[in-house]
């Protein structure tokens, strides 16, 4: 029970896509790119900064429509491991606009691969760890179930 | 959706769980239940500290503790541990529908000049 590997804590999706790898991995760090289809329906991402070298940090925003009002949730990671068109590994921290992560905090971990299959890509997506550290996990959930409920109230 | 989850009581699992220690007490509960002194004997620790994590973990619902005045065995209870798959069930499905919209949008960029060719 104490692996990180275990499916209760970590999300694992694969999807295949019909263009080359080294367009799926623009996907992830072009940010143009990144913005353009992360998050569920009806969300934006005004805010895309990454500095896409091993150490370098990112800071996204994430905007979508609550009934009340847009409500905007920020984070920021650091890049662990990059290897064009192959393996790209990145932390994730709620923060806010700043970058600022409240303390104490459990990043996340997104972990993602990408498979040349002939000019097509198979992309394995591992999101490892949900926080385990109650402020952290009080943030994801709060951000979670906003979401979930802005997805339930779609048409 | 299954959106019914009590916040606090999620963080409260999540803070329970964020213990090695912790962990390793619910997996040995997951075989069966067992007394404190049953459950102190794989660590180096002193009754005390065990039975410090035994509380956490029973306030955060995942151990209940029989009647029996002298042993009171602990048992595991995975309500709590439902709630955090539903959770990671809600974190997958943001997930997914963002790569339903990686789908389109890859799609879209590759057929900039293509008109419904294969559309008929």
């Amino acid at each position: 029970m104490a692996d990180n590997n275990a499916p209760q804590d970590a999300v694992v999706i694969e999807r295949s896509f019909d263009a080359p790898v080294e367009l799926v991995w623009q996907m992830w760090t072009d940010p143009d790119h990144f913005a353009a289809w992360y998050g569920p329906d009806g969300a934006s991402v005004p805010v895309a900064k990454m500095d896409v070298r091993v150490g370098g940090t990112r800071l996204v925003c994430m905007e979508v429509q609550a009934p009340n009002g847009p409500m905007q949730m920020w984070f920021t990671g650091e890049y662990r491991e990059v290897r064009e068109n192959k393996r790209l590994v990145y932390t994730e921290s709620i923060c806010d606009e700043h970058g600022n992560v409240a303390p104490p905090s459990d990043p996340t971990e997104i972990r993602v691969e990408l498979h040349d299959l002939d000019g097509r890509t198979r992309m394995v997506m591992t999101h490892v760890g949900i926080p385990s550290d109650s402020p952290g996990a009080t943030g994801w959930t709060m951000a979670l179930d906003k979401l979930a409920t802005h997805l339930a109230a779609l048409p | 959706m299954p959106l019914a989850i009590d916040e606090d009581r999620l963080s409260e699992t999540f803070a329970a769980l964020a213990s090695t220690t912790r962990r390793a007490i619910l997996a040995r509960l997951a075989e069966g239940s067992a007394t404190v002194n049953e459950l102190a004997e794989p660590f180096d620790m002193q009754l005390p500290a065990i039975s410090k994590h035994i509380k956490v973990l029973e306030r955060a619902g995942l151990v209940v503790r029989g009647r029996h005045a002298q042993y009171r065995p602990c048992a595991l209870d995975p309500t709590p541990l439902e709630a955090i798959s539903i959770w990671a069930e809600q974190y997958r499905q943001v997930w997914e529908t963002s790569f339903d919209r990686m789908d389109d949008y890859l799609t879209q960029l590759r057929s900039p000049r293509r008109t419904d060719d294969d559309d008929g």
